[in-house]
């Protein structure tokens, strides 16, 4: 028996939890709260560095694993593990959850300690998902994610939170009920609900479809692809910065992650079968909400926007079923998990100082705040997918390897980059430059904590646009397995 | 000679009655004690000499393990309740020691019911179950709506009664027997009689589409009565029916299946519906409650799976749960009496963590999302019913509790979200304090440690 360090990852915060919950609420200042929170999270990331430096990239399959019974009668398990594909999105979530502690120090006023205990709830129910490789776990932990983000999402939005925050529970909830009837019959054929066991098994051709569209159900809504996107736009506007940033980062990627771990190996003939309709689905979201995103007048919404039409890339490259392809999937997910998380912030940057979301409140930003505009270009430009930055690759990468479908896919992913850099340039361009606004010159430029988690987060943005292979080298075997 | 040795549990409920009864003329708070130390002993004999008493009867193993494991749970939750009740009663001035006698007696009718072999026994059995209940409903005598409630749950009762009659009376036209056991040689007329019988039962159990009593009956009784109503004796009747579709094979019965599968479509439906637009909370519980039927009903129908224990590891959860919420709902009073108005649930958050925390887990517990008990209770039965090829219900069942999803919710937002308005006074009931966080802990660490419910469950039916 080996050192169960992934049960240690979703423990922990559950641990840190129920201590705060605990200690009493009226002896705390709100900053010793935050403060506790941000040093569990914190050893919770260094712990969780330990799965790439011990994580051994020739093996096949999964490591760490732990297997204990659970329902003995149903041989329902726990049984955890994980392999390249899992590694770096743990890594993403660990790294933004004291990120998303940090910037709320200042906007959290009210009810400080049941905002850190349902993101350190979150937070373990999140790496639960990318840990577990039985199906009824899996599960679990995918609609247990349902809970925290309700209770953050409606306690702390804006003013129309509970329109939101009802859209958002009750859309996933709908999606993955079905899912949950595919899962129970797949275990009922199967009789067990082991990953590998069961991307082994070969379905009905005509079963294997419908079991493909309730995956397809659950994992659309959460990625969110074109006709089920739109809780996200409202999610976004509502949630605080803090939960738009865990939103956009990694609650998105469940999606993407389960077509990867889960549709493409379970259901191969599907998979091949439905991809003409998830190509025209996700070009649809691309230029469609590439050309609404455009016409935004609310900051947040147009980044939410771009967010579909950013992750239409990831599912066009997931079912390309080719290695570069899938690669490039996988790599945009986590650019795309660290930018918009990245301009998530920005906004609420600016949110909490002006205390509006308008893109026509803002004009000459730079001239007050030129550190702020400094680490906007570089999130922005990376959101583009210019050159250097981890943007690029990933696009790169998908745009490739549509081409070996079709000519008419690349053309379409293709101006979904350049509607992608107008509006990203308009928003850029119209809140920094310009006339200096009279209400604007008050505002006071970034803070050392501020200016430390931005910089983590270029930093990461950069070193992943120069040096891909980093990323690549713990993926790539593990991927080419889960290729057909 | 008949052998005494089975109605032992029976015989201990009638004398505790009697007992009670004569006590009771002399000091009456003692009979309450006594009755929960008589309960006790019960459940204590049920738990190590269950099986024994049984042990001549020609019952298969199987049934000898359901009537043990029923016979423990009623007897443990009327403990329960009975610990329960004296706080809430004498908030309304209505505690009386004969309020305990009817639940004794409405106890012992479920017992009989539940153990029956014969059609007139059940019959009985039914029928001093449901008097009593009628009483408790109408208890409060001085509030209008009790006595309405009270008078609708008798005269609608009383109607099914007569269902009941007249099917057993037409099967035994057919058969020349009462017996439940070894009904053979059906014809037409012992089905129509079988499917009154069967209308009868889901009255009782509030099954759509005989549930019209249901939310107006939870509405007007005490609030203490209609924890009893939506708990002990519903969970009596559907393991009756469960037995009746065991024993007759209505499985195999074209016309009788049908009819189970469409109330059990229609129960899952109503219910939802019913609940969206209520404003009293005990009339959302009881819509919430015709939902669950539904899924018990789904249970009692793919039992053939995996065995028994799918539907009672359910009913367990559902009882633990409603326990808990009616004893955070007990708790709290209005400065006029009673809270009724889910609306007078608004910012419970700030004024009391255990109890707005309990309620968050019950709700999202009877939503069935994970990890609390109530999904992988949900889970349970769905897998039974796919593998049993109930496809098409098992759809409509998990599309009505998404729809449910939002009347929880709703709930839940009024606790969390909205501003407190008036603080809901604190009845500071020490042991409904225990009951609902002790329940909710039972909901939640369900998820790291199930053996101990589900080996409860498993070991009666191996």
């Amino acid at each position: 028996m080996s050192f169960p360090i992934l049960s240690l990852l979703i423990l922990t915060p559950i641990i840190g939890a129920l201590t705060l919950s605990l200690s009493s609420s009226t002896q705390l200042k709100n900053k010793t709260i935050f403060l506790s929170g941000l040093w569990i999270t914190t050893g919770e990331f260094l712990l969780s560095l330990l799965l790439p430096i011990f994580y051994d990239k020739s093996k096949n399959g999964y490591q760490f694993i732990e297997f204990h019974t659970w329902f003995d009668k149903f041989d329902i398990n726990y049984y955890v593990g994980v392999d390249g594909v899992s590694i770096p999105l743990i890594l993403l979530t660990t790294f933004l959850v004291p990120i998303c502690l940090l910037c709320s120090i200042n906007s959290i006023q009210n009810r400080a300690k049941e905002f850190v205990i349902y993101f350190l709830l979150l937070e373990s129910f999140i790496i639960g998902v990318f840990v577990s490789i039985d199906l009824v776990i899996f599960y679990v932990f995918f609609e247990a994610v349902l809970i925290p983000m309700f209770l953050i999402i409606g306690i702390w939005g804006g003013e129309n939170r509970l329109y939101a925050t009802f859209k958002f529970f009750l859309y996933t909830l709908a999606g993955s009920v079905l899912m949950l009837l595919a899962i129970i019959y797949i275990i009922s054929k199967v009789k067990s609900g082991n990953i590998e066991l069961i991307s082994d098994f070969t379905f009905d051709q005509q079963i294997e479809l419908v079991l493909f569209l309730c995956f397809f159900a659950s994992f659309a809504v959460k990625v969110p692809m074109f006709p089920f996107h739109t809780w996200l736009p409202d999610a976004h506007v509502q949630a605080p910065t803090s939960g738009s940033v865990i939103l956009a980062g990694v609650l998105l990627k469940l999606g993407a992650y389960g077509f990867i771990r889960l549709s493409l190996p379970f259901f191969e003939y599907a998979s091949i079968y439905f991809q003409p309709m998830i190509f025209a689905l996700s070009c649809v979201a691309i230029v469609y909400t590439s050309i609404v995103a455009l016409r935004q007048l609310d900051m947040k919404k147009m980044i939410a926007y771009s967010s579909v039409a950013h992750m239409g890339f990831v599912t066009i490259g997931i079912f390309t079923l080719t290695q570069d392809g899938i690669n490039g999937a996988y790599f945009q997910m986590i650019s795309h998990g660290i930018v918009s998380a990245a301009l998530f912030l920005i906004v609420g940057v600016v949110y909490e100082r002006h205390h509006t979301r308008m893109i026509s409140d803002y004009s000459g930003v730079t001239n007050v705040m030129p550190k702020y505009s400094f680490f906007f270009m570089v999130f922005m430009l990376s959101s583009v997918g210019l050159p250097g930055t981890s943007g690029f690759v990933g696009e790169f990468l998908v745009i490739m390897s549509t081409i070996s479908v079709s000519v008419y896919l690349t053309f379409f992913t293709a101006i979904g980059v350049i509607l992608g850099a107008s509006y990203m340039l308009l928003l850029y361009k119209n809140i920094n430059f310009g006339d200096l606004k009279s209400d604007i010159k008050q505002l006071a430029d970034l803070t050392n904590i501020e200016i430390f988690y931005f910089s983590c987060l270029a930093f990461l943005t950069m070193i992943l646009g120069i040096y891909p292979k980093l990323l690549f080298e713990m993926i790539n075997k593990s991927i080419s397995l889960s290729i057909l | 000679m008949i052998n005494l040795y089975q109605f032992i549990p029976e015989i201990f409920i009638l004398s505790l009655i009697l007992i009670t009864l004569c006590f009771g003329l002399f000091n009456k708070d003692r009979a309450i004690s006594l009755n929960t130390l008589g309960l006790i002993l019960l459940s204590i004999l049920l738990f190590n000499y269950g099986k024994d008493f049984y042990s001549s009867t020609q019952l298969s193993l199987n049934t000898i393990n359901l009537f043990v494991l029923s016979k423990i749970i009623l007897s443990i939750g009327s403990i329960v309740f009975i610990l329960l009740l004296k706080r809430p009663l004498k908030n309304e001035n209505l505690y009386r020691y004969e309020y305990v006698l009817f639940i004794l007696f409405a106890i012992l009718g479920s017992f009989v019911l539940i153990s029956s072999n014969n059609f007139l026994t059940a019959f009985i059995g039914l029928e001093l179950q449901s008097l009593s209940l009628y009483l408790m409903a109408a208890f409060n005598t001085k509030n209008l709506s009790s006595n309405e409630a009270g008078i609708k749950y008798f005269s609608l009762g009383a109607l099914s009664s007569g269902f009941l009659l007249f099917g057993i009376s037409m099967i035994y036209y057919d058969t020349g027997s009462f017996n439940i056991q070894n009904l053979d040689n059906f014809t037409a007329i012992s089905e129509i009689g079988l499917s009154l019988v069967l209308i009868s039962l889901f009255f009782k159990v509030s099954a759509a589409p005989f549930h019209i009593w249901t939310p107006d009956v939870y509405e007007g009784s005490p609030t203490i009565s209609t924890l009893f109503f939506a708990t002990l004796p519903k969970f009596a009747s559907l393991i009756f029916l469960f037995r009746v579709y065991q024993e007759l094979y209505i499985y195999d019965i074209k016309s009788l299946n049908y009819i189970f599968q469409m109330v059990c479509a229609i129960s899952l439906l109503v219910g939802v519906y019913g609940a969206i637009t209520q404003k009293v909370i005990k009339r959302l519980l009881a819509f919430s409650s015709i939902n669950h039927i539904g899924f018990m009903l789904l249970g009692i129908m793919s039992y053939q799976f995996m065995s028994e224990g799918t539907l009672f590891f359910y009913l367990i959860i559902y009882l633990i749960t409603t326990f808990g919420i009616f004893a955070v709902l007990l708790n709290l009073r209005t400065v006029d009496g009673e809270f009724t108005k889910i609306s007078q649930l608004n910012g419970l958050r700030f004024t009391s963590n255990s109890k707005s925390i309990s309620m968050l887990v019950f709700f999202f517990s009877l939503a069935g999302i994970p990890p609390f008990a109530g999904f992988f209770a949900k889970f349970f039965i769905l897998s039974a019913s796919i593998n049993d090829g109930f496809i098409f219900l098992s759809i409509i069942a998990v599309l009505s509790s998404v729809i449910a999803a939002f009347y929880y919710l709703t709930i839940i937002k009024n606790m969390f979200f909205n501003k407190l308005e008036i603080e809901l006074l604190d009845d500071n009931n020490k042991t409904g304090k225990v009951i609902f966080i002790a329940s909710g802990l039972i909901i939640t660490l369900f998820f790291i440690y199930p053996d101990p419910l589900i080996n409860l469950v498993d070991n009666l039916f191996k």
